[in-house]
């Protein structure tokens, strides 16, 4: 187990390695920040020549790399462009935003898809599987934006139950994450329906039935234990994609988020922000992956790490 | 499975009709229309909140361009000079000037000024602020540029300061009313840091800023030191950053924010019908035009440029597609700036005309244009879209470039990659029409990858040669009028922005350049 979470180590810094060669050449290919920074004013070449000058901009592109990976190793990802502030500070003020937003997504595609992922497979052909079947098509259908501001409309504008945006209190989770967690859930229930059914139809279930024990104690302890790794693993995944593809939804509801912060900065060119916020992802991302593959010996003991062939 | 999906199908119909007919009125009962007509807010108190679109990130006047920050900041710091909300330059922090020669510009300072700190507002203060603007820390930044033609600031006495140009500059006082020439605390910000003024600026405005979280509030509150008696009348004002239009408006219609900046053409209509909010509509000096690459054939020959004029119809694509709210312009400046020509009128629509230029100039039937555009906004592809109709119409083909706004501002158009047209939105900040013609037309400007006219440069150097009003009157007019035959652009419209109140915000105005004045609002 311990030489295994090693050697994810090492190739977790190969990945982020890997990521930041992309990532900081990528973006220099697609215009000058420092005519962004003036392009809502009025300014000479030769001030634009200068400021290029002082943000370093002017030095070779592997001096340029080096000087941003030798602060990479002290986790320092340099200043931004646009607001002087550390890239450190600037991601770490929002983590907490994003966090809560997709462990709250998270909990509401749940909350939805399991029960309607295991009644849809219990009573398959029913007209309960029909219902659940439509309900995860549409969870899949829905462009984010627009159930959003759905929401918004009904339980802001016309009921004035919740908060239309903001990041202060827990009301202001409740909408952005029921967003983000309807769209989720759709795919999840289908996925919660589909292995559940793939179980049910082992022997061992017909095993445990037989031997007399209630149908849904067999359905929770046994059926739905071993379905849970496929979800598992979904969930891990759509973790990680969360995180950096809220930006819609944080843009509805004013969330302010990691998301957010990239994409502004991908629209100022603020390089050191966009670099910085995509190593972030990309290291919660390779984390979240490594936390899954474990969690697994605890879901299901036939599996065993560093053993795989 | 195929009927399973016909019925979700009709069912995600159906929840989008409803949801429709809800949101664009059409169709609402008694009780939503009541509840429009009664105001939402009734105990906020002496207090404004406004929603923007967004926030600088740095309220440090030197490193900032953005008109989010002169926004919330105008409340925040003041500068030698104002402008009122009617654009009328005059002495702000000064009390008066004086050109004693055509590079010596000298101020006579108020007394009795003191910083939101303590700090006292003096000769001192403004040179420190210049020094700071010209300096190390100034040149890191985008506004430095602005003020290239100040040599030094010298201290008179404790409240005379005199400016050594090292040229004449027509348009520094109206530099000095904003943005990089606002006056800063010295004290303050050499004790404090660069950094925390970022984050915690103070000047000498109306207001102070008390709280600031990054992208979601800034909260000013009420300088009660203010130096204009009287003012400001408000306790405080809060900005919420709410960057999507839609969500403004439900936080506008919900009585969570008083005012609302940017709403959408396609909202005036919700804010017109609701019982508690009011429309409010101003020029700005933004302008927006399509712009010819002039190297590129066959938009090098300034008939075809013409034709291309006149063959669009532009009060119709403002009247159907920016539902109006705009001004058709004849150069490429408002009617706002300085410099403006008001005898110029816009290229007519006159397509038979647009034809015979195009056959003089020897253009074959379909010839393509390319034309970039960006991506990002709805509205001007539908422009685009009328315009490539109305080319097809006098026989040009119109290929549309859908792309990236900062790759085409900040690459393709400073390279020449961005086809035979683009798009180009001007701001003019300086409510001149010096800027803008210079960095539009003078040869080798960042934006201007290939225009170049003799006369046109001759009339640009004499504009800036002299601080003589009439004398640069003059001169503007000359130039509008060269411009407008050679046609370096089709101008499109100057832009209208639309604000949403609340009605018990009394003497609000809104500004023509985003900068809020905000000290003679009051509540009912």
């Amino acid at each position: 187990m311990f030489a295994y979470i090693v050697r994810r180590m090492l190739h977790m810094l190969l990945v982020v390695f890997v990521i930041s060669l992309i990532i900081f050449f990528s973006i220099r290919l697609t215009g000058d920040p420092v005519s962004v920074m003036f392009s809502a004013g009025e300014a000479s070449k030769e001030a634009i020549e200068a400021v290029r000058a002082n943000l370093g901009l002017d030095k070779p592109l592997p001096v340029q790399y080096a000087i941003f990976m030798k602060g990479l190793l002290t986790f320092d990802f340099g200043e931004s462009f646009r607001s002087g502030m550390p890239v450190t500070t600037l991601i770490l003020e929002r983590a907490w935003a994003t966090l809560s937003l997709a462990l709250g997504g998270i909990v509401v595609a749940i909350l939805i898809a399991f029960p309607v992922g295991i009644l849809s497979a219990v009573k398959r052909g029913s007209g309960v599987d029909f219902f659940g079947r439509i309900f995860s098509l549409i969870g899949i259908s829905f462009p984010n934006f627009w159930l959003g501001i759905m929401l918004i409309l009904v339980f802001a504008v016309y009921l004035q139950w919740l908060p239309a945006s903001g990041f202060d209190s827990f009301q202001h989770l409740i909408l952005p994450s029921v967003t983000l967690g309807m769209i989720l859930s759709g795919i999840l229930a289908r996925l919660v329906r589909s292995s559940m059914l793939e179980v049910l139809n082992q022997q061992y279930i017909s095993t445990a039935k037989s031997k007399g024990i209630s149908e849904w104690s067999v359905i929770m302890k046994h059926a739905f234990r071993n379905a849970l790794l496929p979800t598992v693993t979904f969930l891990g995944l759509q973790f990680g994609s969360l995180l950096g593809g809220t930006v819609i939804v944080e843009q509805v509801f004013s969330w302010p988020g990691i998301g957010t912060l990239i994409i502004d900065a991908i629209n100022q060119r603020d390089y050191p922000v966009i670099q910085g916020g995509v190593i972030f992802l990309a290291i919660i991302m390779v984390v979240v992956n490594l936390l899954v593959d474990l969690s697994y010996t605890f879901i299901d003991p036939r599996i065993k790490t560093g053993k795989e062939a | 499975m195929l009927n399973g999906r016909t019925v979700s199908l009709l069912l995600i119909l159906i929840l989008v009709l409803a949801a429709c007919s809800g949101g664009g009125g059409g169709e609402q009962s008694q009780g939503d229309t009541q509840k429009n007509e009664s105001n939402p807010v009734t105990d906020r108190g002496n207090e404004v909140v406004i929603g923007v679109t967004a926030e600088p990130q740095n309220w440090d006047p030197i490193d900032t361009f953005l008109l989010d920050w002169s926004t919330v900041a105008n409340s925040v710091f003041e500068g030698l000079m104002e402008r009122t909300l009617d654009l009328e330059l005059k002495p702000g922090l000064a009390e008066s000037y004086e050109y004693l020669d055509d590079k010596t510009l000298e101020f006579k300072l108020r007394e009795g000024i003191e910083f939101h700190n303590g700090e006292p507002f003096n000769a001192e203060a403004v040179k420190f602020s210049f020094d700071r603007l010209l300096g190390e820390e100034g040149q890191k930044g985008p506004q430095y540029s602005n003020y290239t033609s100040i040599d030094s600031v010298e201290v008179i006495d404790d409240y005379t300061v005199q400016f050594k140009l090292n040229t004449p500059d027509p348009v520094l006082l109206t530099k000095l009313a904003g943005y990089g020439a606002v006056i800063v605390p010295p004290g303050y910000v050499q004790e404090e840091g660069d950094e925390n003024f970022n984050n915690n600026p103070v000047g000498t405005g109306p207001f102070k800023m008390t709280e600031y979280k990054r992208d979601q509030t800034i909260v000013l509150e009420k300088n009660d030191k203010y130096w204009q008696e009287g003012l400001p009348k408000l306790d405080k004002v809060t900005f919420k950053v709410i960057p999507e239009a839609s969500t403004r408006l439900a936080e506008l219609q919900t009585g969570k924010i008083d005012i609302m900046k940017r709403v959408e053409v396609a909202q005036a209509d919700s804010v017109k019908d609701s019982g508690f909010l009011e429309l409010m509509e101003v020029g700005t000096p933004t302008v927006y035009a399509l712009r010819f690459d002039t190297s590129k054939k066959p938009v090098d020959d300034v008939r075809v440029r013409q034709a291309i004029n006149y063959a669009i119809d532009k009060q119709a694509i403002l009247d159907e597609i920016m539902g109006g709210y705009g001004t058709l312009i004849s150069t490429f400046q408002s009617e706002l700036s300085f410099g403006n020509n008001p005898d110029l009128e816009p290229y007519p629509y006159d397509p038979e005309k647009a034809k015979q230029l195009l056959k003089e100039a020897g253009v074959a039937e379909g010839t393509a244009l390319d034309v970039y555009i960006p991506g990002d906004d709805g509205n001007f592809k539908e422009i685009a879209q009328a315009v490539a109709f109305y080319l097809e119409e006098a026989g040009l083909k119109m290929n549309i470039n859908s792309v990236d706004q900062t790759t085409l501002i900040s690459d393709l158009i400073p390279n020449a990659n961005a086809g035979h047209m683009y798009r180009m939105g001007w701001g003019g900040w300086t409510l001149d029409f010096d800027n803008t013609a210079y960095l539009m037309y003078h040869e080798g400007e960042q934006w201007n990858p290939s225009f170049k006219d003799e006369k046109v440069e001759e009339l640009l150097a004499a504009e800036r040669n002299t601080v003589d009003e009439n004398e640069r009157e003059a001169i503007f007019k000359e130039l509008t009028e060269v411009l407008y035959e050679l046609a370096p652009e089709v101008n499109l419209y100057q832009a209208v922005d639309l604000y949403a109140v609340n009605n018990r915000v009394k003497n609000f105005q809104p500004p023509h350049e985003d900068r809020m004045r905000l000290e003679e609002v009051t509540v009912e």
